[in-house]
């Protein structure tokens, strides 16, 4: 028998310096792959948010497979655990909610209702809206859901709401063909939904007139706490290829950024709006490169199934410097009409 | 890159089972395929009545886990089970891992028979005859299984108070089962009770016991941060060129990993050591602070330096 050795004294441990935010995210779960609330967890968890991930579906993978088998959550579960367990059982309090995919009218309404009287109950609770309808001009939910998201922006103190180009259009009844277009879709989102904090049209494209011209994707914000009274809008070069749960990422990202450990910094939207695209350029690209050199038959295809979220780790470091792609642009300050 | 199918069960707040092993191991560079057992609003150790959700029914689980390992026939090199509630869970779990094992034999299976601590049970009685088939059949595909002393005895068959009864225990489990680690053995057995002893025992060589020194207080999801650390340490163990690694290092290096987690946990919790078990905001600072130890994980960078933990042979 070998000798006993000294016991070990117990040596302190310390804090990290960045505090501990957050958030409740509402949004589907895939057993694999990257999109829902399996895409913004990884990122959030690694920038140091704790995420009560509260799952509306399990899936096998995103239909964008071809097959797949799953459930959704009942809504009087969602509820359930919501409203008896998280509020009222453990009295928890986030900085942030975020409600991403509901895969029924019910569930929606009533998550809708609980959140909206939650954040009227405490003001410092920031919800983060991304109102899924659809996108590329195909609605993905029921009809149904369309007047529900309505009601929630225009009964709701949302602090921040994320429609794509086509959930825009919806939102605000006005075909974004043009840069024009998109303002009058953002003046008239702002007229319908006055008690929205912050808007961010998250990825726009617009007709090209040349076949070989350069594409870009665009995306604009708008903040109606800001003083400048601005729209501002960005684009970044366009990389052929299809990335599902990019948009879950952006969310995320966004998420993380535009509510900093301290409340007392003053949110500059477009800036915090333009590191995000920055970031979801870079990870998109790096998925592209792995995804190619993993299997070089995905060369012929542009559709990605899968970010490389876990492979892209450092870039998520909040300490990680992200370069400007050199054909990026920074679009000056476009003042609202 | 490696990838791991885990099934287990998921809450919503706090940090057992998938929610537990799903960031650490993300932070080693697994893509982590997480299938939930059951969606909680929290873990049972709040009070029965307090938690809020669902278990996946068999029906359910059989149908996500036909669609997963229908669609990525041979995309995992590891699997992991954890915490599953009822018989039809496990032996659903089961079959699925067990024709995936068939189709992919280098795979590694990590199975936590989770059935319950310090004699008593917390799963249905008809699961513990699931997980003794699965690992005691002839023909068993487990590679690793991670009891803690209960649980030993139950898959044993017989109660286990001296080391002698314990070195038996291990040859019949390695009859099926390769690695056996048993989380935490009765102290009795080896004496100084302010330690928690881990015995770490692979088939063919002789076990090691490693201790760390207790910790008083109560945490949750201690047992899925281990299983999920241990595989990832195991894989390393079993795909490396390097001879010289040897299991009880591998476990050494989890037990770090672990007590620099509890550490963490303590450092924020306002009253150490007094968390009561049904008492909400006691359990709520209890919970194992998950994310602010992201720097532990990998034994490579981590900060703190390494301890030594290996005790003695059995």
């Amino acid at each position: 028998m070998t000798k006993l050795k000294e016991p070990v004294e117990f040596e302190e441990i310390s804090r990290p310096k960045t505090r501990t935010r957050r958030v409740l995210s509402i949004q589907s779960h895939v057993v694999h792959g990257y999109v829902g609330n399996k895409a913004a967890t990884f990122p959030l968890q690694y920038r140091s948010w704790d995420v009560d991930a509260l799952n509306t579906v399990q899936f096998s993978n995103h239909p964008g497979y071809g097959s797949f088998s799953g459930f959704r959550s009942k809504a009087g579960d969602i509820d359930d655990i919501l409203e008896k367990g998280l509020l009222n059982g453990l009295h928890m309090k986030y900085d942030a909610v975020m409600i991403g995919y509901l895969p029924c009218v019910e569930s929606l309404k009533i998550t809708g209702q609980r959140i909206g009287a939650l954040c009227r109950q405490d003001p410092q609770i920031k919800w983060i809206l991304d109102p899924v309808l659809g996108d590329n001009g195909k609605l993905y939910v029921a009809e149904e859901i369309v007047p529900i998201y309505k009601k929630i922006l225009q009964n709701s103190g949302v602090f921040l709401v994320t429609p794509n180009q086509f959930e825009m259009e919806i939102l605000t009844d006005v075909k974004i063909d043009s840069l024009d277009a998109l303002w009058t879709s953002f003046e008239q989102f702002h007229q319908k939904y006055p008690k929205v904090d912050k808007i961010v049209v998250t990825s726009l494209e617009f007709p090209v007139s040349q076949e070989h011209a350069e594409r870009y994707i665009y995306s604009a914000c708008y903040d109606t706490t800001a003083t400048s009274g601005r729209i501002n809008y960005f684009k970044v070069p366009k990389i052929d290829a299809h990335f599902s749960g990019s948009g879950d990422l952006f969310n995320a990202l966004l998420l993380d950024l535009v509510l900093p450990v301290d409340y007392t910094e003053s949110i500059d939207l477009p800036n915090t709006l333009w590191t995000v695209l920055l970031l979801v350029d870079k990870i998109l690209r790096r998925t592209l490169q792995l995804s190619y050199s993993q299997d070089p038959s995905t060369k012929s295809s542009v559709v990605i199934n899968d970010l490389k979220l876990i492979q892209c780790q450092e870039l998520l470091d909040p300490s990680c410097q992200i370069e400007e792609p050199f054909n990026a642009i920074k679009m000056p300050q476009e003042s609202i009409k | 890159m490696p990838r791991l199918l885990a099934t287990q069960s998921h809450v919503v707040h706090g940090y057992v089972g998938n929610k537990a092993a799903t960031f650490p191991l993300q932070c080693l560079g697994w893509d982590v395929d997480c299938c939930n057992s059951v969606q909680f609003s929290n873990h049972t150790g709040y009070g029965m009545d307090r938690v809020f959700g669902n278990i996946t029914e068999e029906r359910d689980l059989d149908q996500l886990l036909t669609g997963v390992l229908g669609n990525f026939p041979h995309d995992y090199e590891a699997l992991l089970s954890g915490y599953l509630p009822k018989k039809e869970s496990v032996s659903c779990m089961g079959r699925h891992y067990v024709a995936y094992k068939k189709n992919n034999p280098g795979s590694v299976w990590l199975m936590d028979p989770v059935m319950g601590d310090e004699g008593q049970l917390y799963v249905d009685k008809d699961v513990i005859f699931e997980y003794k088939k699965l690992a005691l059949s002839q023909d068993s595909e487990v590679d690793i299984i991670t009891p803690n002393h209960f649980e030993l005895e139950i898959m044993y068959g017989e109660k286990i108070d001296t080391t002698e009864q314990l070195r038996t225990a291990f040859q019949k489990l390695h009859k099926t089962v390769p690695v056996v680690i048993v989380t935490s053995c009765d102290p009795k057995m080896f004496g100084d009770s302010e330690y928690v002893y881990c015995v770490a025992s692979m088939r063919g060589q002789s076990p090691m016991v490693l201790r760390v020194p207790l910790i008083k207080s109560y945490f949750t999801g201690v047992g899925d941060l281990f299983s999920a650390l241990l595989l990832d340490r195991i894989y390393k163990l079993l795909s490396s060129s390097n001879t010289s690694l040897k299991l009880e290092d591998q476990v050494n290096d989890v037990l770090n990993v672990i007590q620099n987690v509890l550490k963490m946990t303590l450092n924020y919790a306002p009253n150490n050591h007094t968390a009561k078990i049904g008492n909400p905001m006691d359990m709520k600072d209890a919970e194992l602070r998950i994310i602010e130890s992201r720097d532990f994980y990998n034994s490579n960078t981590t900060p703190v330096v390494k301890r030594d933990f290996i005790y003695r042979k059995l």
